[in-house]
């Protein structure tokens, strides 16, 4: 490519006249412009209708107001979020308490047990009255009836003990052990003889991890 | 026989096994020793030992005394018996584990070995004579006389419901007694209700004079 002296590029762009150049560049402005009335500069004619047909293509090519909805909704974005770091743990604080609240299991019954539905097995919650009791645990066949495996938990300050269990399908024996020491069945189930002189409650827990 | 009887050797090493595993530290030594006994027993009858391994483990959780805790082991070796006797007498010829357990239970309930034969004619598919035997046995925990629980149980098989409708049985008839009716009362008035809703085409048939579907 040819490399033009500044003045003798000014002239090409019409900015100033042959005459104008100092003599030591006249050569080089004639030969410029020369080569450049070489070129075809003839002016370009375009179609009358190309402006319209172009539109039509480009209307034609736009998505209608569903697909572009559709696009909107579906199609990856890139997003970008500016956090500021106090507030994340919060933000997961609320987000943890959305996730208790939603899982919570039904409110208790006074005694007895309720169960929330799952495919193989069920969450069972075993409530129970004691209120002079300093310890209340539950222990069965779910469990090879060790007084530790299930504790229940004070729930208030009315003497109400409450414990929830993962049971799978099955058919259990159960008594509560309150204070370590005295077995008692519960009031709110059907009960069979321990063969120890005593009687054991009963839970089944069925398909569809339902208790019955 | 004898390499029958070899085949078998190592289940039945298994099974010990396990058994000592689940009584040691559960149970005092004489009375995992006297378990274990009754447990070779059982599996050589074709009983069941989980059941009286968890009476012993009871026991010995409740702070029995280890000669009763083997008394109630043994009441339920005669509960196990008795059951495997009813259930092949329901036509059943070789009961697995889970359905002599169901029928023991039953017998722990209250229900007589003839009742368990009844509940397993009655048992034709969809109802396992398991989850049959599981049912009345529950009933009649709760009160229920033998004679309401089998008439209960098979009006509902009879009506063709799913298998769920037997397995809330206990709890419609706790429903009822909530409401002041007596188990009989409760278990009178489920049975009159499914009765009057008809069995539906093509829903299970009980009958004499076919053999149990169950059979293996």
């Amino acid at each position: 490519m040819t490399r033009y002296h500044p003045l003798v590029k000014r002239l090409l762009d019409g900015e100033s006249r042959l005459a104008e150049l100092p003599p030591e560049l006249q050569a080089e402005g004639a030969e410029a412009l020369r080569l450049l009335a070489v070129a075809d500069r003839t002016p370009v004619s375009l179609p009358a209708a190309l402006d319209a047909r172009v539109m039509t293509a480009v209307r034609a090519g736009g998505r209608s107001p569903s697909a572009r909805l559709w696009r909107w909704i579906f199609e990856p974005r890139e997003l970008r979020f500016r956090v500021r770091p106090w507030v994340v743990g919060p933000a997961l604080a609320a987000a943890a308490a959305l996730v208790v609240l939603l899982n919570r299991s039904p409110a208790p019954r006074r005694g007895g047990s309720t169960a929330v539905v799952a495919p193989e097995s069920a969450l069972v919650r075993f409530v129970f009255y004691a209120p002079a009791a300093t310890r209340v645990a539950i222990a069965g066949t779910f469990n090879q009836w060790d007084q530790s495996a299930a504790p229940l938990v004070r729930a208030g300050k009315e003497g109400v003990w409450t414990v929830t269990l993962v049971l799978p399908r099955g058919q259990y024996q159960y008594a509560f052990v309150v204070d370590g020491r005295r077995w008692v069945p519960d009031p709110a189930a059907p009960a069979v003889d321990d063969g120890f002189g005593r009687r054991n409650s009963l839970i089944a827990v069925g398909g569809g991890g339902r208790a019955l | 026989m004898p390499l029958v009887l070899l085949a078998a050797l190592p289940v039945r090493l298994t099974a010990q096994q396990a058994v000592t595993a689940r009584l040691d530290g559960r149970v005092p030594p004489a009375v995992a020793a006297a378990v274990r006994g009754l447990t070779d027993s059982a599996v050589a009858r074709g009983l069941p030992a989980g059941p009286l391994v968890d009476k012993a483990i009871e026991g010995a959780a409740k702070g029995v005394a280890p000669e009763r805790v083997l008394v109630a082991v043994r009441l339920v070796l005669t509960q196990l018996d008795v059951a495997d006797g009813a259930i092949r007498g329901g036509g059943i010829g070789a009961p697995d584990a889970e359905t002599i357990e169901a029928g023991a239970f039953a017998v722990a309930a209250g229900l007589s070995g003839s009742e368990i034969r009844d509940l397993v004619k009655v048992s034709v598919p969809p109802y396992t004579p398991a989850a049959t035997l599981r049912v009345a046995g529950t009933l009649a925990a709760m009160g229920v006389p033998p004679s309401a629980t089998l008439k209960l149980i098979r009006e509902t098989v009879r009506s063709g419901g799913a298998t769920a409708d037997l397995q809330r049985l206990p709890g419609s008839v706790q429903a009822q007694m909530a409401r002041g009716q007596t188990p009989a009362q409760a278990a009178a008035g489920l049975a009159r209700a499914t009765a009057a809703r008809g069995s539906p085409p093509g829903g299970p048939k009980t009958g004499k004079g076919s053999g149990n579907p169950h059979r293996p």
